[in-house]
């Protein structure tokens, strides 16, 4: 990834055990809240995704990223030794979501919105007056 | 309360488990390694170990994330099922794994002092 040292460093993380860490030397999209079946189950509870161009994004210690298909055109990146789950990919959009929580403090990032509400589970409720779609966000630029 | 029988897994379907329950109301945990680990809150009910069938052990993965603590999740999708402090006999499983909440509601948020600086934590 030549070139990404130009840009300024906007933030950085790492998985829970550090065998990977993150740099990200380009703009991070707001967080998004996903409440759809699939990320419940995965992360054990909805997860807060903010996102980024892969291009600005460096990983190190990827030998220890593993990828799951959890759909035909989306893949599931987290660390295969301690858990943790790092990454969304809608394959070949160029652009990758990331785990809010990963990052470092202060990430100056804050919660807009929450997607896929009509697959929401009873074990919580939505109290904070967010907007809320019933499903993806297509609509909205990435 | 619940006391039936509970059924969940991973997102891949490779490690399955059945709890006997009753199950207490759940928690939220807001600490630095839940959110890093789950990329989420850590919302967890617990019930002791014997109490727990599980399928597909071979694929279960165990990170000890502190001394005598260890969590559990599917070495082939990721999905986080199990945190564990090791010889307490009890065995936490998260909400999100579940194949339904089971009329389960998050009753209490800890580790507030840890939220992170990207939502609104609740007050209590």
């Amino acid at each position: 990834m030549e070139g990404e040292e130009s840009k300024p460093l906007r933030a950085t993380g790492r998985c829970l055990c550090g065998a990977i860490t993150l740099a990200i030397h380009g703009p991070l999209r707001d967080v998004v809240v996903c409440h759809c079946g699939q990320c419940r189950r995965n992360h054990g509870a909805p997860p807060s995704y903010t996102a980024a161009a892969w291009a600005d994004v460096s990983v190190q210690g990827d030998k220890n990223l593993t990828w799951y298909r959890s759909s035909p055109d989306a893949r599931r990146g987290f660390c295969r030794i301690c858990g943790s789950s790092l990454f969304w990919e809608p394959m070949g959009s160029g652009r990758v979501s990331i785990a809010a929580g990963c990052l470092e403090k202060p990430t100056n990032l804050r919660t807009v919105r929450h997607i896929f509400v009509a697959d929401k589970a009873g074990f919580y409720d939505i109290g904070d007056g967010l907007e809320q779609l019933p499903h993806s966000m297509m609509a909205h630029a990435r | 309360m619940m006391d039936n029988r509970i059924a969940g897994g991973c997102l891949c379907g490779a490690v399955r488990y059945e709890i006997t329950g009753p199950l207490p109301a759940p928690s939220a945990c807001h600490c630095t390694q839940c959110r890093r680990q789950h990329g989420a809150l850590g919302v967890y009910t617990l019930a002791p170990t014997d109490r727990y069938k599980i399928k597909g052990k071979r694929q279960l993965a165990w990170y000890q994330s502190s001394a005598g603590v260890r969590r559990g999740f599917c070495r082939n999708c990721g999905s986080k099922l199990f945190w564990e402090r090791t010889g307490s006999g009890q065995l936490d499983v998260t909400l999100g794994s579940l194949d339904s909440s089971n009329g389960l509601k998050i009753e209490k948020h800890i580790f507030l002092a840890d939220a992170g600086d990207y939502y609104d934590p609740p007050s209590r």
